[in-house]
């Protein structure tokens, strides 16, 4: 399969990268940047353990292509931590229990992490709502609501 | 066993520093940076990847197969068809003794044939290359018609079914009858009885008879199953897989191909959720393979894969006679209870015919249980497989009967609850259980507390169900090793699916009275772990917590006998505290944990190293029951339902981490709530899924969730350690039950087929 070279930035890090047409975003992050922190659980956009942010957007990474975020900013998973500090987000899921299994904690963070760059200071409602895309089996969602409220208020 | 028992009264007086302290994970961490690695994470050098070709029918026979130009599409590596596997001992009784059916083909989905690429987009292309021809024959679908004499028979005969793996999940002293006789689409059945059923509902001011149906429901753990393998020269066999039951599969590897246990090295990797459907299923396949090519193979199934051919939980249809005299006492009760296995046994007949009389004292029992094969994927285990199905009958004719006797749910429940020393249907007694206990603390929860006040407000209703789980039983061991720095390392073989490693530490540091940051824990492969048993039936905190006190109190002994020589004193005379062994009262005659992990690792140090050893079995269950409240709304137009509030009860013996029992509550109560509202997987006529995705098939979202309020309920076990039971599964089994009889509350009629969807509350409303 011929390949394409895109250039685009990754957790801040301008990169070049050969990709086939059809690849989709998660796959070359995966598999050709070897960040596997992001998830693949349905593949179909139904699950969000993909989530990323691309130019400030949540996006469900399996449903874009690789050849899609040329020129653009993709911040992951392994994005949000700086100098080994974790980001209030990945501290407050930990805090509260809202990891369970961890599948789709990533993606969870990731979901998390937009909704409070938006809404800084969300009601419960509004945590439901811009959490919806994103499907745990573990926790009920009960501590993940938890863990954004605490979030939130940590980054008061 | 009698001091064991001793030194436990004993520390239920003390105050604990570690154990029933809410603590965060060990390995949070590494999953919310995406560092944990999963088996998909895995790169091995020379690694192919496998795709498969599933069946297009349910029910056919195999004419041919022509794997002939997938060869030779460009990138193929290796195309394997029934004729191409390497040999192995095949059991076509059992889903996991058959990679592909030589001739059969017994559902929708069911894997016929593989290619190995190390592109899997290649390898995928050429899937579409392999010629199967196919002559299809009648499916069989409806598990009911299935057991009729006229119905076309599901299979070839069944041989010698393995019931190992049901056993991990519930261990009890029952046996069922495999079918014997003129073959029939039924895989076996059996009976209780107690007393005389007519006699009973003579006797009674009240019988309530109806049918209850529930639908086959998926684990959707958000990692699909995933397994790597590799078999090197040495003729080691390395299997990295994401599973429950890490030493379960190499024994049955072992048993498959020939292999001795010692080389075969199973490595459960992170566990993307389990909840029982991650035992033992597709590792055959993928290490036959490794095999063959002699190369790293790994197979991730697809989210579609995953639905169609992996083992979801079964429909039931559940027949129900029950009766209650005036004052509220249960008279009888009788039950045909049927579970649709699929192509292949592994129903829970058994927990389901146990737990369908088996939360309230009845003298006039009749339960009579089917597995019935149909023409369906086989199933599995789905977190105290089956109890859900009996729990929605029997606690929905519970509400029944006290609604029309005038009687408060809480109250009736109150006054039949088994308690010790009841008998289960099958005459075994109850241990210690908190059912009661549950129940007098739903009573006492914000959700119930509205159960009144909403009534008549709308079409909002309250309801309560109960259930329990009986729970798994297995042996298991673990080590507690000494550093020469002072910390301190467990060892287990238990795959860590609910935080069972990070109670294991707190168990440790509670013995070794350490702060708990001075443990760490490893769940090890079974070539260098201790044995454990699969982590299933709940069992995990119960058993293996269990050897990892004991053997953390071997690692005590140990140490205090190694200062006990320094001090020229007795080691009762020492006391353990903060990383420091002292002789009592003395301020000069101490060694640090640092100085005792010196003195036994050094060069020429004079004492052998420390190494705690626990090894335990137990025969002895420790059921676990919980009580549930639900607040929903009904809308009568669209007949939507939405679950205003939830609240979950569960007696959890002790809990070790109460952080983590809460999770195991809420995320449990979530599952029973999708199997009450929306969770269905829907076959057509032909037996095919007709929603094979996350879209289609809906579990809850936090659309769906308001936050389930968890209040733990602690009725110690008799032999857990500090008094723990099983924690893992009873939170599912009462929602689909609970939301049922909330439903009722509002609008007066109860729906009898679960999950309770808008076209299901319209028909009830006589609007459809």
């Amino acid at each position: 399969m011929p390949q394409q070279l895109i250039t685009l930035t990754v957790n801040g890090r301008r990169t070049e990268v050969a990709v086939e047409p059809r690849w989709t975003l998660l796959e070359m992050v995966r598999e050709e940047l070897r960040l596997s922190g992001s998830k693949e659980g349905c593949g179909t956009g139904d699950c969000g353990a993909c989530s990323m942010i691309v130019d400030g957007r949540l996006v469900t990474s399996c449903l874009m292509l690789a050849t899609q975020v040329d020129g653009r900013d993709v911040v992951t998973i392994e994005g949000l931590a700086t100098n080994g500090r974790l980001h209030p987000v990945q501290q407050a899921f930990i805090d509260t229990g809202g990891v369970q299994c961890g599948f789709c904690t990533p993606g969870m963070i990731m979901a998390a992490k937009s909704l409070l760059d938006r809404t800084p200071s969300p009601t419960l409602e509004e945590v439901r709502e811009g959490l919806a895309g994103n499907l745990c089996r573990c926790t009920g969602y009960a501590k993940i609501y938890e863990a954004v409220m605490h979030a939130a208020n940590a980054g008061k | 066993m009698a001091q064991e028992t001793e030194v436990r009264e004993e520390e239920m007086q003390r105050e604990y520093r570690n154990v029933g302290k809410p603590v965060t994970r060990i390995e949070g961490a590494g999953k919310v940076t995406g560092e944990t690695i999963y088996a998909d994470d895995m790169q091995l050098p020379r690694m192919l990847h496998a795709k498969v070709l599933g069946s297009p029918y349910a029910h056919a026979r195999i004419k041919s197969i022509d794997g002939g130009a997938a060869r030779q599409h460009p990138g193929v590596e290796a195309v394997f068809t029934p004729a191409d596997l390497p040999e192995y001992k095949k059991n076509f009784s059992n889903r996991r003794g058959v990679i592909f059916p030589d001739e059969e083909v017994l559902f929708y989905g069911q894997p016929v044939a593989a290619v190995l690429a190390s592109d899997p987009h290649v390898a995928e292309e050429a899937l579409a290359l392999i010629k199967v021809e196919y002559e299809a024959l009648p499916p069989v679908v409806d598990p009911i018609t299935a057991m009729e004499e006229s119905s076309p028979l599901v299979r070839s005969p069944l041989g010698d079914v393995d019931r190992s793996e049901e056993r991990g999940h519930v261990t009890v002293g029952v046996e069922q009858e495999e079918a014997e006789g003129k073959p029939s689409n039924i895989a076996s059945q059996m009976n209780f009885k107690r007393g005389d059923v007519e006699a009973g509902f003579e006797q009674a001011d009240v019988v309530v008879e109806h049918t209850w149906r529930s639908a086959v429901v998926h684990q959707s753990y958000i990692e699909p199953h995933s397994t790597v393998a590799d078999y090197d020269a040495s003729g080691e066999l390395s299997v990295c897989t994401s599973t429950q039951a890490p030493f379960y599969i190499r024994d049955e590897l072992s048993q498959t191909l020939g292999l001795p246990e010692n080389k075969i090295r199973v490595t459960a990797t992170e566990v993307g959720g389990g909840f029982g459907g991650k035992i033992y299923l597709q590792e055959l396949m993928v290490a036959a393979l490794a095999m063959a090519v002699r190369r790293p193979v790994k197979y991730i199934m697809s989210r579609k894969e995953d639905m169609l051919a992996a083992t979801p939980a079964p429909q039931a249809v559940i027949d129900l006679k029950t009766s209650m005299t005036r004052d509220g006492k249960l008279t009888a009760l009788k039950s045909r209870v049927v579970y649709d296995s699929g192509a292949f046994p592994g129903a829970p007949m058994l927990p389901g015919c146990l737990l369908v009389g088996g939360y309230y004292k009845c003298e006039n029992l009749d339960i009579q249980g089917y597995e019935v094969l149909t023409n369906k994927v086989s199933v599995g285990a789905l977190r105290a497989p089956g109890a859900h199905n009996v729990t929605f009958a029997i606690e929905s004719h519970m509400d029944m009967m006290a609604r029309e006797l005038g009687l408060d749910p809480i109250e009736v429940r109150l006054k039949n609850a088994v308690e010790e020393g009841d008998p289960l249907p099958s005459g075994q007694p109850y241990p210690r259980i908190g059912l009661k206990q549950c129940l007098e603390a739903i009573a006492e929860s914000e959700v119930w507390g509205r159960r009144n006040r909403e009534r008549g407000t709308g079409n909002r209703g309250v309801g309560l169900a109960v259930g329990g789980w009986l729970g798994g039983l297995q042996p298991a061991s673990a080590i507690v090793c000494l550093n020469s720095d002072g910390t301190i390392n467990v060892t287990v073989g238990s795959a860590d699916i609910t935080g069972t490693n990070t109670s294991f530490a707190q168990i440790t540091a509670e013995v070794l009275n350490v702060p708990l940051e001075m443990v760490n824990v490893t769940t090890g492969d079974t070539r260098t772990a201790p044995y454990a048993g699969m982590s299933a039936g709940s069992k995990t905190t119960y058993t293996v917590g269990r050897a990892v006190k004991l053997a953390a109190e071997d690692a005590r002994q140990q140490m205090l006998e190694i200062a006990a020589k320094r001090f020229e004193a007795a080691p009762k005379e020492l006391e353990m505290a903060d990383g420091v062994v002292r002789l009592n009262g003395s301020d000069e005659k101490t060694l640090t944990f640092q100085r005792l992990g010196r003195l036994s690792t050094n060069f020429a140090a004079p004492f052998p190293a420390v190494v705690g050893r626990g090894a335990i079995t137990t025969r002895k269950m420790a059921p676990g029951f919980t009580a549930q409240a639900a607040e929903v709304e009904v809308d009568t137009d669209t007949g939507e339902v939405t679950v205003l509030g939830f609240a979950v009860a569960q007696d959890a013996g002790f809990a070790i981490n109460p952080l983590s029992v809460e999770g195991q509550m809420q995320g449990g109560a979530s599952q029973g709530l999708g199997i009450a509202l929306s969770e269905e997987m829907m076959y057509d006529s032909e037996g095919r899924l007709l929603n094979g995705n996350l879209l289609d098939y809906r579990m809850p979202t936090t659309r769906d969730l308001p936050p389930i309020e968890a209040i733990i309920v602690e009725v110690p076990s008799e032999e857990g350690p500090y008094g723990a039971r099983i924690v893992g599964e009873p939170s599912i089994v009462a929602g689909a039950a609970a939301v049922g009889n909330a439903i009722a509350d509002a609008l007066g009629v109860h729906l009898t087929e679960a999950p309770f969807t808008p076209e299901r509350v319209l028909r009830a409303l006589g609007k459809l």
